[in-house]
């Protein structure tokens, strides 16, 4: 047995005191000094919490006993061996990164000649979401979908991660040195050395590549954007004389005319805003744009149109001229020396649309725009200019830019490869061994050059075919600038290099040094050098990369219009007649000319007409597919000439008959992601610069068997249901409400409190043209997993947000609404009621939230959804990633395993931010300081979200609009997200325009 | 204090489980404590994990 | 009442009920005809039928051992269909335990006594069948290995369950259903097991006999007790049979899915639960007096009469299906009516006619008295019964979900393998426990059988044979 100590003797005076109480002993004291314990540290405390007798009390043999047998027990549950990494702490913290506090650098990137400014957001410096640059004056903050991907490319696991030589990893040391010893002895001889690199868009590169060019003075430099439209290039060479730059304002435009141009469809933030500036009407006295869209496909911005007339696009430029003609027939002055004669009049745009449209296009003179696609055909183009030129357009700026190389100069380039002419060839960040037309040519050509190297971030067709590999940054880690009207913008880098990679401006400062000239040591050094010689007094470089820009005057002048370019070009837009079909070659909304194939997000947002997703099917016309036969989904041949396609194809409403749409940048034969999704259809594009992106005479035929469809949406029509309400101008101003009647709605419940907050969303279905944005950035933000092309198939993919997009009229030309469909967070959720285990519940700041811990997984509360916005994990879409795939997580939102069910959550973690914010500044939270990330992504400020609670904010305002409704309604549920119902401004005469088809 | 009751159960169940336990682990760690003549096991790769760095000159906006 | 009437001599003969059994049965025959099958060797056919019943289940067990490695998605369950061959097989096998219930309870109270005769097997498959759709619950969540979860359990992070959710009455409903109806069955067993105890020879089977009997020894206190608590455990489960599929079918009708949300379908749900429970009892039944030569004690009358109640609720069935057309058309609500023309014109058009045709048109033929009388038409009718109640389960969950309010989320359903698989698994389980149990137990309640002989009706013929 144990001895025990004995208990307290007897008390005596102590020797030492702690209190005076306790020297003068009063009774209190002398019972204080006898309990070993101050009050609440004693055995009291625990009686308390433990419920035994005060006497009893807990020994403290048992406590220890109790605490070995914790530590034992916690050691055995710590005892899983799973390969968790070990987590350790800086030892040196580097100084921008605070653990859990996001970082915001401000950076830009481009494609083609397009800038895009942004705000990227760093995690433990890693950068994980991306938005667009609010100081600048043009994008104000937003973005297009493909930029906003563009953060997953930088965690490609398939990027090269070292030099290459011959097919081994090697050092910078040895490729750079091969690289110099070629460029040397190129000087030296004097042969040719051929560099192609994308667009530039950057000053300082252009100052770079000007230095190289005066040290290498043999070099040929190609400025190659594969799916830009080569037709374009050489519409402005005709009528301008030089390159240009066309960027419709469409903040001054008030009648617009597309020519198959798709302005609306995210890649131009800027006219998306404008876009919906004009369109979020509150009032129906408000001013609205009016657009008409004479296009092959159906676009985005067909779709948005007010009066679409299909009209195939080897016609187009005959249909201008012909309004140029009957313009000038009414008075509108025709710039000197316009020779029209051989433009005769159209019939492809019936005749009460086209008297309208002239009568539109006249009146609004100056603040009318015609814009023309990118695909269509040069005379096309041609007429535009003199259409915009006739009418003054304000509405658009013609800028002079770089010239970019037509398909016509890469065929020369191919000219001399083959003869030998390039004593090395240098390729920067382009692919020409895939986007070249004639692959096989391409490849004997480029065998002929000795020396071939690449500069890129995945190899690819073009790297397969070189020697030494060059692993190029991604531009969130590497340095640049930018010119745009408005501003001058500065390229950051967001991260070091994640991998031994290097900028292309250092490769090249690089061979500037091994060629003799004088270079800074680097790009950085070279880009500052450049600013500080130029910027304005009252700002430092410092402030220009914490802005991310510098504001500057818009000066450029537009190139004059050269007049007598015109009568040629009608005299070709009068006889060119489509022979048989007709293809389009449009750049994919995902893949654009392959450069993103290798990004599942984007391969996985839908896209926004036929919501195919991870494919590029053939788009056959209604009427065609019914002579032919073929039915959605149908394997068919497409051939022109020697070149034969197998592709899905898809039905496309209100695609002009004749017309068949394909898209580019598929079928890439390298990347994990991109190896054989689709197929290539740049072997099918002309070889005449003036119709690059247009082929006639192509034929179709059924190739047997039919492939089931990776869509996100298989049923087009909405069957009469009151789900998308779309008003016409004349409606909006004298029955906006129509003839719905909303039934009173009894329940049984007590209906939900909301004691501070009550977040909820305004959605304008005008200013939403369906873009995708809002998707992209939502799977940013919120870690949604990609299924794959399979699994889409089956309908298991995990957006939280979807674009619902529906036809309504006949086939040849339908109407066609977009509706962002996402959780509506309904006040009384039936999801709510019926989950087993109170999985998904509602927060007293009118969220409907899911606590993914919690659910077991029964999907009774997606089947009780009656908008079917919750997604089920039906596989384990995260869990086998490693890094570098995780990197681009964010870590504010927990990534859902195998079993769970999931949905919008409003972005709560972007609220909860904001509430700690004001918490800790001690203030209530100010309307639009929460935004969610699809709310942030809209180019067009379609969705605002804000506390309904507070009645001065926008968003409760823009729910008492007349303009209001709710999906779903009559079902009870009260829905925290409002619709504003989609309005349209057709002519006022246009319900009785034949053919024009949004005059419902 | 020193006579309240004792609770034997919780002793024993102590006992019984961080005993075995503890005596267990101290065993297995002196039988194959580390440095014996084990065959020389490949060490399981390590997971590769990349290096986050912060950029070079480059300002934050803010954070 | 009856046997003072008889007594009375007022009632003709041809009122009487006819005698229960054929032939010259006596309770020493009785028990040797019944209580002799464990003891035998069995037939080279009952293998072959558990070579078979076994394969399937092991081929089902396989599958479902791969859902829960691979996840859900292994099935064909998807956006919008998320409940498919999951739930339509659970409430398939709900729906066949409850032919069981109603003739062990709801006849007992009733006091119909030819079905004592059957009420040991219909139990026994309503315990086989309702351990065929547990599994469903089980295995059909997204993270089986949290399935505990639906149990309200007190744990310390006071995490609770919904009652306001169907599928948690749901768990309450189908336990309850199952602990009752196996006391209820093992009651009853009770007294035979004990037979089978003091006539085996062998020491084993008397050690498990011995156990599971209980200690019973036929005395007068034990048959007191016995008979009382047999009576209160029918009282409960005549509730259950009228609950069970009620609480079943609010998982549809509480919901706000066009196509559930329908008043009418917890009578619905219990009458096609019936309906098919007595399908199933009738195809096994015609199996087991043939080839257990129970001829004399499972008769042609049995037949008959559960062919009629079959007739009687393919009535309700019918009248039902048109309450369904008809609420679709006089709600003029349009998404019920999309879902009801869906159901006879949509994609799954077909499955809708196989329901029709099976569950309506087919067992008009049991008006005819031969047919009642024809195993040929009689299975034939109980096999397109059993079709036709699964498909209808189909039309309910998957037509209703395929297309329900927003358009843009519409989809076709496809079942993949593992869905046939797991469906066949069941199969194999339900008729491996039936043959298991026809071998092991005595597959008529002797003690039952005994009770109406016409040995043991003094009110019967045998009055005036004994006197």
């Amino acid at each position: 047995m144990k001895t025990r100590l004995p208990e307290h003797g007897p008390l005596e005076t102590p020797r030492f005191w702690r209190t005076l109480e306790e020297r003068i002993e009063t009774p209190e004291a002398q019972a204080a000094a006898h309990d070993e314990f101050l009050p609440g540290a004693g055995p009291g405390a625990f009686d308390d919490v433990h419920g035994l007798p005060v006497q009893s009390g807990f020994s403290r043999r048992d406590f220890l006993g109790l605490v070995s047998a914790t530590a034992a027990l916690a050691a055995t549950v710590a005892c899983d061996r799973k390969g968790q990494g070990t987590v350790v702490p800086y030892t040196k913290r580097p100084v921008e990164v605070v653990p859990g506090v996001a970082n915001y650098y401000a950076s830009a990137t481009h494609e083609g000649r397009r800038v895009y400014p942004v705000l990227v957001k760093t995690r433990e410096g890693r950068p994980i979401h991306l938005t667009g640059n609010d100081e600048h004056p043009g994008v104000k903050g937003k973005t297009s979908p493909r930029t906003l991907a563009d953060v997953l490319r930088l965690y490609d696991p398939d990027r090269l991660r070292a030099p290459k030589a011959e097919g081994r990893t090697t050092s910078w040391t040895e490729v750079e040195g091969q690289l110099h010893g070629v460029l040397r002895s190129s000087k030296s001889s004097g042969k040719a050395v051929l560099l192609i690199s994308p667009a530039v868009a950057s000053p300082s590169r252009k100052a770079l590549l000007a230095d190289f060019k005066a040290a290498l003075p043999t070099l040929e430099h190609l400025a190659y954007e594969p799916a830009a439209g080569d037709a374009a290039e050489e519409a402005a060479k005709a009528s301008f004389g030089q390159a240009v730059d066309i960027q419709p304002r469409l903040a001054k435009a008030k009648v617009i005319l597309s020519l198959g141009a798709d302005f609306l469809n995210g890649e131009d933030p800027e006219a998306l805003g404008a876009w919906g500036a004009q369109r979020r009407l509150k009032s129906a006295k408000d001013s609205i744009n009016r657009l008409w869209v004479l296009e092959g496909p159906l676009t985005l911005t067909g779709t948005n149109a007010d009066v679409r007339v299909p009209v195939s696009p080897s016609r187009l430029g005959a249909v201008a001229f012909a309004l140029a003609k009957e313009l000038a027939a009414k008075g509108v002055a025709l710039p000197a020396g316009t020779d029209l004669s051989a433009a005769s009049s159209q019939d492809a745009v019936p005749a009460k649309a086209w008297a309208n449209l002239v009568k539109d296009l006249q009146h609004a003179g100056r603040n009318a725009v015609v814009l023309c696609g990118a695909q269509m055909p040069a005379e096309a183009h041609q007429a535009a200019h003199l259409l915009n030129t006739m009418l003054g357009s304000e509405a658009v700026a013609t800028r002079a830019a770089e010239p970019l190389a037509t398909v016509k100069d890469l065929e020369a380039a191919v000219t001399a490869m083959a003869a030998g002419h390039y004593a090395a060839a240098i390729f920067w960040d382009v692919n020409p061994a895939f986007t070249f037309p004639k692959a096989q040519a391409w490849k004997q050509a480029l065998a002929k050059v000795p020396f071939r190297a690449w500069i890129g971030q995945v190899e690819d067709e073009t790297s397969a075919q070189c020697q030494v590999l060059l692993p190029e940054s991604h531009w969130l880690e590497s340095w640049g600038d930018f010119s745009t009207p408005g501003a001058a913008v500065l390229q950051q880098p967001t991260v070091g290099t994640l991998y031994d990679t290097r900028q292309g401006e250092d490769i090249l400062l690089g061979a500037l040094k091994a060629l003799g000239a004088s270079a800074s040591d680097s790009y950085h050094a070279y880009l500052k050098a450049r600013w500080q010689k130029s910027l304005p007094a009252t700002t430092s470089f410092e402030q220009a990369l914490h802005d991310g820009l510098v504001k500057v005057e818009d000066k450029a002048s537009a190139p004059s219009f050269k007049a007598a370019s015109v009568a040629a070009a009608a005299k070709k837009a009068a006889v060119s007649r489509a022979g048989g079909l007709e293809l389009v070659l449009v750049p994919g909304f995902a893949t654009h000319d392959g450069r993103h194939a290798n990004n599942s997000w984007l391969q996985e947002t839908p896209d926004p007409i036929s919501k195919m997703t991870w494919d590029n099917p053939v788009a056959v016309s209604v009427q065609d597919a019914q002579a032919l036969g073929i039915q959605e989904g149908d394997w068919v041949n497409l051939s022109l000439g020697d070149t034969t396609l197998r592709l899905p194809a898809v039905l496309q409403p209100g695609q002009a008959k004749g017309v068949l749409t394909l898209a580019l940048g598929y079928g890439r034969s390298t990347g994990g992601v991109a190896k054989g999704v689709g197929a290539n259809a740049f072997p099918l594009m002309s070889l005449d610069p003036a119709s690059a992106n247009l082929v006639q005479g192509v034929r179709l035929a059924k190739a047997g068997g039919r492939k089931e469809l990776s869509r996100t949406q298989s049923h087009h029509r909405m069957e009469g249901r009151d789900i998308v309400r779309s008003l016409t101008m004349d409606e909006f101003e004298h029955n906006p409400k129509g003839h719905h009647h909303m039934p009173e709605l009894v329940t049984l419940y007590e209906d939900q409190k909301f004691p501070d907050h009550k977040w909820g969303m305004v959605i304008d279905l005008a200013a939403c043209t369906g873009c995708s944005a809002c998707v992209v950035a939502c799977q940013s933000e919120n870690n949604v997993p990609v299924v794959g092309p399979e699994q889409v198939a089956r309908g298991r993919e995990m957006h939280w947000i979807r674009i619902d997009r529906y036809y309504e009229g006949e086939l040849e030309n339908p109407k066609v609404v977009h509706q962002p469909m996402l959780c509506q967070h309904c006040d009384s959720a039936p999801c709510e009621n019926v989950c087993p285990v109170n999985a998904t519940n509602h927060s007293p700041d009118g969220l409907n939230q899911m606590a993914y811990n919690r659910c077991v997984g029964t999907r009774y509360c997606a089947n009780n959804c009656p908008y079917k916005v919750r997604r089920f994990n039906f596989l384990e879409y995260t869990a086998y990633k490693t890094e570098p795939e995780t990197l681009v997580n964010n870590p504010e939102v927990t990534v859902r395993p195998r079993g769970v069910m999931e949905k919008c959550s409003f972005c709560v973690q972007r609220i909860q931010d904001v509430k700690i914010r004001a918490k800790g500044e001690g203030r209530s939270i100010f309307d639009g300081e929460v935004t969610t990330a699809c709310m942030a992504g809209c180019p067009s400020d379609a969705i605002v979200f804000g506390d309904l609670k507070d009645p001065k904010s926008k968003v409760a305002q823009l729910v008492a609009a007349s303009r209001a409704y709710k999906v779903l309604e009559e079902l009870g549920a009260k829905p925290a997200i409002t619709y504003l119902a989609d309005l349209k401004n057709p002519p006022v005469s246009a319900a009785s325009i034949e053919g024009g088809s949004h005059a419902h | 204090m020193a006579d309240t009751p004792r609770k034997p159960i919780v002793e024993r169940a102590t006992a019984l489980l961080a005993g075995p336990f503890l005596l267990g682990q101290r065993a297995l760690s002196v039988v194959f404590a580390p440095g014996q003549d084990a065959p020389a096991e490949a060490p399981a790769p390590a997971v590769s994990r990349l290096t986050i760095t912060p950029p070079e000159h480059a300002i934050k906006r803010r954070g | 009442m009856r046997t003072d009437a008889a007594q009375a001599g007022a009632i003709p003969e041809a009122l009487l009920e006819p005698a229960l059994t054929v032939g010259t049965v006596t309770p020493g025959s009785l028990d040797d005809q019944v209580l002799a099958f464990p003891e035998t060797k069995p037939p080279r056919q009952w293998y072959v039928g558990l070579a078979i019943t076994l394969t399937a289940m092991f081929i089902g067990l396989g599958f479902i051992g791969y859902t829960f490695v691979k996840g859900i998605g292994a099935w064909g369950n998807t956006s919008p269909v998320f409940w498919a061959f999951d739930i339509i097989n659970f409430v398939f096998w709900v729906g066949i335990g409850h032919a069981g219930t109603l003739i062990s309870a709801i006849l007992f109270l009733f006091r119909k006594r030819w079905r004592n005769a059957i009420a040991r097997f219909a139990e026994a498959m309503t315990i086989f069948a309702v351990i065929c759709a547990v599994i469903f619950p089980l295995i059909h969540v997204g993270r089986p290995w949290l399935a505990y979860w639906l149990f309200p359990y007190p744990n310390q992070r006071a995490l609770w369950t919904n009652f306001r959710s169907p599928l948690l009455w749901d768990v309450f409903a189908v336990n309850t259903y199952f602990s009752v109806s196996l006391m209820f069955w093992y009651l009853g067993l009770i007294p035979d097991i004990a037979s089978m105890r003091d006539r085996t020879t062998s020491k084993l089977r008397k050690t498990i006999y011995t156990i599971l009997a209980l200690g019973w020894r036929g005395a007068a206190t034990h048959w007191q007790h016995y008979e009382k608590a047999y009576l209160l455990l029918a009282g409960l489960a005549t509730g259950l049979v009228l609950s069970v599929h009620s609480v079943v079918s609010f998982d549809f009708a509480t919901s706000v899915v066009p196509g559930w949300h329908m008043t009418i379908f917890p009578p619905y749900f219990v009458a096609g639960a019936i309906f098919a429970g007595f399908a199933m009892v009738v195809m096994v039944l015609v199996v087991v007096r043939e080839t257990m030569q129970l001829k004399n004690l499972i008769t042609m009358r049995h037949l008959d009469v559960m062919n009629k109640v079959i007739l009687a609720m393919s009535c309700i069935m019918g009248y039902s299906y048109m309450m369904e057309g008809f609420t679709a058309w006089y709600s003029m609500n349009e998404f019920l009516h999309h879902g009801f023309m869906n159901i006879i014109t949509g994609t799954y058009g077909w499955a809708g006619w196989v329901t029709i045709s099976c569950n309506i048109l087919i067992p008009q033929l049991l008006w005819f008295k031969k047919a009642r009388a024809s195993y040929f038409w009689m299975i034939l009718v109980a096999v397109g019964v059993t079709i036709g109640m699964w498909f209808e389960r189909f039309v309910i969950i998957v037509i209703s979900l395929h297309q329900d309010f927003l358009p843009s989320a519409w989809r076709i359903y496809k079942p993949t393998m593992t869905d046939f698989g797991v469906l066949l698994g069941t199969f194999g389980i339900f008729f491996t426990l039936v043959l298991l149990f026809a071998r092991v137990l005595p597959v008529i309640a002797t003690t039952e059988v005994k009770a109406i002989l016409p040995d043991a009706q003094p009110s019967h013929h045998g009055d005036d044979h004994h006197a």
